[in-house]
C-alpha cells in the first residue's frame, strides 16, 4: 500500500488545496497512491470528516499534524485529543524531546519532515543542539523539497540509522502524490498507521522524477 | 536606527500578551455608501462578466464578491498594537461572503484583529496578523474581509 504521508489542506493557513480537489485530482490522474495523510500546520483537525470521501473514492484518508520544534518541523501520526492536551500544537518552538514523548506516551509517532531544509530541517540544528534522543524516522523524501535538500536528509538518515518515509508536503493540488510511503501492511486508519510505522516495514519513494 | 517604543523580537510570550489584549476588540468603525455605477466599474475593473455585477439594470445587481476587498478602515491597527521588528509583507486576502451588497444603502464597517499566529518556514520565523472588517448593512452582516499582514523576522546580523 502507497501512502503520501504529508499533505495541507485548506485547513493550513497556507493550504490551498481542498480534499475533494486532491482526490479528483488522483482519481483522474491515475496516481499510483492508496491514499493521503492530512498533517495541518500547528493544529488537528478534529472538525472534518472525510470517512463519506474515502468511501465513495475508495482511497484512505487520514489526518495527523506537522507541528514546529527547535530541531525543525516534526510530523506526528496517530493524533488523539489526549496528546493535543498535553502539548499546545500551537506552539513553535516545542523541544522536540517533548514531541517525541508526548506521543509515545498516547499511542503516537512523531517524525521530523524534511530534515535537510535550512532553518525548519534537523539537520541545521544537530550543530547547534547535538543528535537528538529518540528519533527512528525522518522523512527523506519531500515533495516541496529544494535543490540538495532530500539528499541532506537520506546521507543524515544513513548516518544515523534513521528509517526514510516520504511525502508529497503538498499544499496545491498538483503537488499530492509527489512523494510517498510504501508499506507492506495494509492501513485503514491512524492506529494501523503507527503500527505499520513502528514495525519499520515500509520505505520511501518519489514520482519526482516520473514523467509528469 | 533606534527602535521605537513599542518594537521589539518576536517573542511567544508577546504574542500570547497580543492575543489576549487585542483579539476580536473592534477598533475602527467606519461607514461606506456606494452607486450602482462604482460597483460596477469595480467588477469591470477586476475582469467580471457576469451580468449581476457589471450592469446596474441587472434585477439581482450587487458588488461583486471581491469588492469587500478594496474597503479600508480609517485605523490601520489598533492603539499600541506591537511592532514586531521584521520585514513586514502583505500575506493575502480573503472574502466570506453571507448576504449581497446592494448600491446607495449605507455600510458599516467594523474592524477587529482577528488572529494573531507565528510560523517558521525557510525564511526564518513569522508573525501573522489578520485583520477583519465586517461589513453590515444596519444589523446584518453581509459580507467578511480579511487581511494578513506578515511580518518576518529580520535575520541576526
Amino acid at each position: 500500500m502507497i501512502l503520501d504521508l504529508h499533505a495541507h489542506s485548506i485547513k493550513s493557513d497556507d493550504g490551498r488545496a481542498k480534499v475533494s480537489n486532491y482526490v479528483q485530482w488522483i482519481k483522474t490522474r491515475g496516481l499510483p497512491i492508496d491514499g493521503f495523510v492530512l498533517t495541518e500546520h500547528r493544529q488537528f483537525d478534529f472538525e472534518s470528516d472525510y470517512s463519506d470521501m474515502a468511501r465513495e473514492s475508495g482511497l484512505v484518508i487520514l489526518k495527523g499534524s506537522e507541528v514546529e520544534t527547535e530541531y525543525g518541523h516534526v510530523l506526528v501520526f496517530g493524533v488523539t485529543e489526549s496528546l493535543t492536551q498535553s502539548l499546545d500544537f500551537t506552539n513553535i518552538r516545542l523541544a522536540l524531546k517533548d514531541v517525541l514523548k508526548a506521543a509515545d506516551d498516547h499511542g503516537a509517532i512523531a517524525i521530523p519532515c524534511h530534515p535537510g531544509r535550512p532553518r525548519v530541517g534537523m539537520a541545521a540544528h544537530i550543530e547547534t543542539y547535538g543528535i537528538p534522543a529518540g528519533v527512528g524516522i525522518v522523512e527523506t523524501f519531500n515533495g516541496g523539497s529544494r535543490e540538495n535538500e532530500d539528499e541532506i536528509a537520506q546521507v543524515m538518515a544513513s548516518a544515523q540509522g534513521y528509517r526514510g518515509i516520504g511525502g508529497s508536503d503538498a499544499h496545491i493540488v498538483s503537488h499530492i502524490g509527489r512523494c510517498a510511503t510504501r508499506f507492506e501492511d495494509s492501513i485503514r486508519n491512524e492506529t494501523e498507521l503507527v503500527i505499520s510505522l513502528r514495525s519499520g516495514r515500509f520505505e520511501a519513494i518519489t514520482y519526482r522524477n516520473a514523467a509528469a | 536606527m533606534r527602535k521605537q517604543d513599542n518594537e521589539h523580537n518576536i517573542d511567544e510570550a508577546d504574542i500570547r500578551e497580543a492575543r489576549a489584549k487585542f483579539l476580536n476588540h473592534v477598533f475602527d468603525e467606519k461607514t461606506f455608501t456606494f452607486t450602482a455605477e462604482q460597483f460596477a466599474d469595480y467588477a469591470i475593473a477586476c475582469g467580471e462578466t457576469a451580468s449581476c455585477y457589471t450592469d446596474p439594470k441587472h434585477p439581482d445587481f450587487q458588488a461583486s464578491p471581491g469588492f469587500p476587498c478594496s474597503l479600508h478602515p480609517s485605523q490601520r491597527m489598533p492603539d499600541g498594537y506591537p511592532r514586531f521588528n521584521g520585514l513586514g509583507m502583505d500575506a493575502g486576502k480573503a472574502i466570506t461572503v453571507y448576504q449581497p451588497i446592494r448600491p446607495g444603502v449605507t455600510l458599516t464597517g467594523r474592524t477587529h484583529i482577528h488572529d494573531i499566529y507565528t510560523k517558521s518556514g525557510r525564511s526564518g520565523r513569522m508573525v501573522f496578523s489578520l485583520i477583519r472588517m465586517d461589513i453590515y448593512d444596519g444589523e446584518n452582516l453581509l459580507s467578511s474581509a480579511d487581511t494578513s499582514i506578515v511580518i518576518r523576522e529580520r535575520p541576526a546580523a
